[in-house]
């Protein structure tokens, strides 16, 4: 009996102190380990449509951001990820063939498996950038892009009315120099624009390039080693350019079906033609359905939401631009030529990314086999704009990939069902950076400032806030003072000016608690703000920064400190909008009115 | 000077070995012929499996989700048999008086407990078994052999903590009531400790917590083994685990010795 009590004692007190070491130190701590950085995987047994042809089975290796093998049997080392294909398809990440990129325009193509985008019009000034970030390997949230910068319009025509100022082209002797100023500026080809506007309006609202300074434009880009690619609404001005000997059209015209001499002659000079059904689908009144859909609405940021319930505002919707631009892709098809898969997104009832997904079906609709969708959306227009290191699943080729649920050469919107996406061999984070926190607020004191210094970039996370920010000219300085509240060694001293002048002056101390100033935590559990204070009789305002956008205003509650140490003890639901699952900053700022003022603030906690 | 009694003298010695073997054995056909009890500790773990793993689809980041689950609803199948057998059948048996009635017989009191340490073990062995088969044939796992035997050892030796438990339970309690105390600790406890979905679903308390169920050390030790989770401390999961089986087994040898 006294041996069974001993073994019971003993074995209780083990038990305690090894579930105590296997809590209260790190590895097991917070459940099972993330997955291991994904320099090399396995895609393992998917079936894979390579941009040309499909594999029923088989595994693609990824080493370094490079497709390194595929096949059907390549040997499992236990150390690299693999992961199941079967169930699953696997394409290479797909190509926009028609976009106009800028903000977070590539960010959202990557989220929905666009990992290039060929723009056919945006600001020069981003090109340097995207240039370098096509050859790099290295990690990325965002599609890589190939574009044609400034287009080429004529004073007055389609793309001046943007507000950016485009140099235009009036006349053939310019042309050559307008294309050398393209090139310079680093356009990757030449974007020419016929546009009147009659076939939406049914009248001529807008000038336009003339014939001779179109064909002259074409000329000058060839003569320089660049593309000429066209916007053309009309059949007339389609044929013309392409008589012309320009190399592809950017949309499918929208005044009549492709008649059997456009055909043969697109035929003859083995013109491509990016169809863009979707934004025609738009100018004729049709509403995307893209929203609607599960699989895709939790990626879609507010900007996407926006341009895809978006409605165009040049004439009235007219159902035959939309027939005919189907028709059109439908006989085009039939004949052989070659069309390529593109949105013009972020143009109304169109997004970046997420309608290519739409594009996709389009032309499958069209007459296109599901097949020959897909590679409208990866090979073709790899080989179409000589885009070397992408567009198809093959060893040696950039690990830009896309593995969906199903089979989408079969059923097209099977690609919907995205389970992956990694651009140059780094898994794509597909959530909404500004829609969710992915840290947890750790509970608890955020500045004793007991320690000697006030390191304001380190760990403690105190930085200065004024309305410099907004134009204002306050001003604050943190610094660290000896005897804190309740006899601790230090307390945080803000001091500093108000300026007038400003509508809201504002000048103090913030802390973030998550990684980076500002990013979003989840402090849904927490109940109260409380920190001891003590001032010069001033009212102190102490801001909670939350929710989806990192620049809102924040939710405040004023304080009145005295010359003697309080506590306050501020309810974090009484900060009126608060959003407590997206905390990002808190903060102690003096107002109005003007003058000096001088708060020492400690022992600040959430709880 | 002792001498055999005449009768025993013409029988020869019992041998041991039978003695063990036939009461394994009638333990074993036992609980066959009981479905009540083979059929769902056998049906259970696979139809969970083959549900959560194979058919609903879904992503856990790096995770392989099938492969993650054949370790868990490993250890969620072992410990099936191992306090129903220990658990209920002590209970059913102490109720029936059939214990008593085993206990007063000349056979050894080991031969009862290698008995249902056997049951244990093949029932164990063929959850297991059933587990792989839908795991390596239907769900796409691929191990290699080392591995796999490898993680049965290690599931197989993780019984013992519950037959531990199973023996304490069956200890307290009579009969059915047995029944209804396995469940209470046999079906929260897998939840809790991540056998059914992983741990990372549950809030951040549940976790935490996980470190009180010796279900969760064995499946720490099991996901390490398959090679889901890195950095598995098995020395100090093993210590849990043993010093669990220490502490069950003094507390049942008590309770029986008070009875």
């Amino acid at each position: 009996m006294k041996i069974l009590h001993a073994v019971i004692a003993v074995s209780v007190m083990a038990l305690a102190s090894m579930m105590y070491s296997l809590t209260a130190s790190p590895p097991e701590k917070d459940g099972p380990v993330a997955a291991p950085a994904a320099e090399e995987f396995i895609i393992r047994d998917a079936r894979i449509f390579d941009g040309e042809k499909v594999l029923p089975r088989a595994s693609v290796h990824v080493r370094d951001g490079l497709i390194v093998a595929v096949g059907v049997d390549i040997p499992v080392s236990k150390d690299i990820e693999v992961i199941e294909g079967a169930g699953r398809t696997l394409l290479p990440g797909l190509i926009d063939a028609h976009v106009h990129t800028w903000g977070d325009a590539r960010r959202d193509a990557l989220r929905f498996g666009v990992t290039t985008e060929l723009d056919m019009f945006s600001a020069h000034q981003q090109l340097a950038a995207a240039k370098l970030e096509r050859t790099s390997l290295a990690a990325t949230d965002q599609a890589d892009s190939w574009s044609a910068g400034t287009l080429a319009t004529a004073p007055g025509g389609h793309g001046t009315q943007y507000g950016m100022d485009i140099p235009t082209v009036s006349a053939p002797e310019q042309a050559s120099a307008w294309v050398a100023a393209r090139k310079a500026e680093g356009s990757d080809y030449i974007k020419i624009v016929r546009e009147d506007l009659h076939v939406y309006t049914g009248k001529q609202d807008m000038p336009t390039l003339d014939d001779a300074t179109a064909a002259a434009l074409v000329r000058a880009a060839h003569d320089q080693g660049l593309r000429a690619v066209v916007h053309a609404s009309a059949q007339a001005s389609a044929r013309q350019v392409l008589r012309d000997g320009a190399d592809g059209l950017v949309h499918v015209f929208q005044d009549a079906p492709a008649d059997d001499d456009f055909i043969a002659l697109a035929r003859e000079r083995k013109t491509f033609v990016v169809a863009t059904l979707s934004v025609i689908a738009g100018f004729a009144g049709e509403r995307q359905t893209l929203s609607d859909d599960t699989r895709l609405v939790a990626f879609l940021s507010q900007g996407q939401k926006q341009t895809l319930q978006s409605r165009m505002a040049v004439g009235h919707a007219n159902p035959a631009l939309i027939a005919n631009a189907r028709e059109s892709v439908r006989r085009l098809h039939a004949a052989g030529v070659t069309l390529l898969a593109g949105t013009d997104a972020p143009n109304p009832n169109t997004a970046h990314g997420v309608s290519l997904h739409q594009e996709l079906e389009e032309l499958v609709r069209a007459g296109l086999s599901p097949q020959e969708s897909l590679a409208a959306a990866t090979s073709i227009p790899a080989k179409v704009f000589s885009l070397q290191d992408r567009g198809r699943i093959g060893v040696g080729l950039r690990a830009d990939l896309l593995l969906v649920e199903g089979d989408p050469t079969v059923d097209i919107t099977a690609t919907r069902a995205i389970a992956g996406i990694w651009k140059n061999g780094h898994r794509v984070d597909r959530s909404l950076a500004a829609d969710k926190a992915t840290m947890t607020l750790r509970k608890g004191i955020v500045g004793d400032f007991d320690a000697e210094t006030l390191d304001s970039t380190g760990k403690s996370g105190w930085l200065a806030t004024t309305d410099k920010m907004m134009g204002g000219a306050s001003t604050v300085e943190l610094s660290r003072i000896a005897n804190g509240a309740d006899g601790s060694a230090g307390a945080l001293r803000i001091s500093g000016e108000i300026a007038g002048g400003a509508v809201w002056p504002w000048a103090g101390a913030m802390y973030s608690p998550g990684a980076t100033a500002m990013a979003p935590v989840d402090a849904g559990t927490a109940t109260e703000l409380v920190l001891h204070a003590r001032g010069d009789g001033r009212e102190y305002s102490v801001m909670l920064f939350s929710g989806a956008q990192a620049r809102s205003m924040p939710a405040m509650l004023v304080i009145h400190p005295t010359a003697q140490w309080s506590e306050f003890r501020l309810k974090l639901d009484d900060f009126p909008g608060a959003d407590k699952t997206m905390l990002r900053a808190v903060g102690f700022t003096a107002g109005a009115p003007a003058g000096p003022f001088q708060v020492d603030i400690d022992a600040v906690e959430i709880r | 000077m002792s001498t055999t009694h005449p009768l025993l003298a013409t029988m020869g010695r019992p041998s041991m070995l039978r003695i063990y073997l036939v009461e394994a054995g009638y333990e074993l056909l036992r609980l066959l012929r009981t479905p009540a009890f083979a059929a769902p500790t056998l049906a259970f773990p696979l139809v969970f499996y083959v549900m959560f793993a194979i058919v609903l689809p879904g992503q856990w980041g790096g995770f392989q989700k099938a492969t993650y689950l054949l370790a868990t609803y490993g250890v969620f199948g072992i410990i099936g048999p191992s306090l129903f057998g220990f658990g209920v059948g002590l209970a059913m048996e102490r109720q029936q008086g059939w214990l008593e009635l085993k206990r007063v017989s000349p056979m050894p009191t080991g031969a009862y407990f290698f008995a249902k340490i056997v049951m244990s073990l093949t029932f164990a062995l063929a959850v297991l078994l059933l587990l792989s088969i839908a795991a390596i044939g239907f769900g796409g796992v691929h191990i290699s052999v080392g591995t796999w035997l490898l993680l049965v050892a290690t599931l197989l030796l993780g019984t013992l903590p519950f037959c531990a438990l199973g023996l304490w339970i069956g200890t307290l309690v009579k009969g059915q009531a047995a029944v209804a105390v396995v469940n209470l600790i046999y079906l929260p406890m897998s939840v809790l400790s991540g056998l059914w979905m992983p741990l990372f679903v549950f809030p951040a308390v549940v976790q935490k917590l996980a470190v009180i169920w010796p279900s969760w050390h064995l499946a720490q030790m099991a996901l390490g083994v398959i090679g889901q989770v890195e950095h598995v401390r098995y020395g100090l999961h093993a210590g849990v685990l043993l010093a669990m089986t220490a502490l069950f087994l003094s507390l049942a040898a008590l309770r029986l010795r008070s009875n």
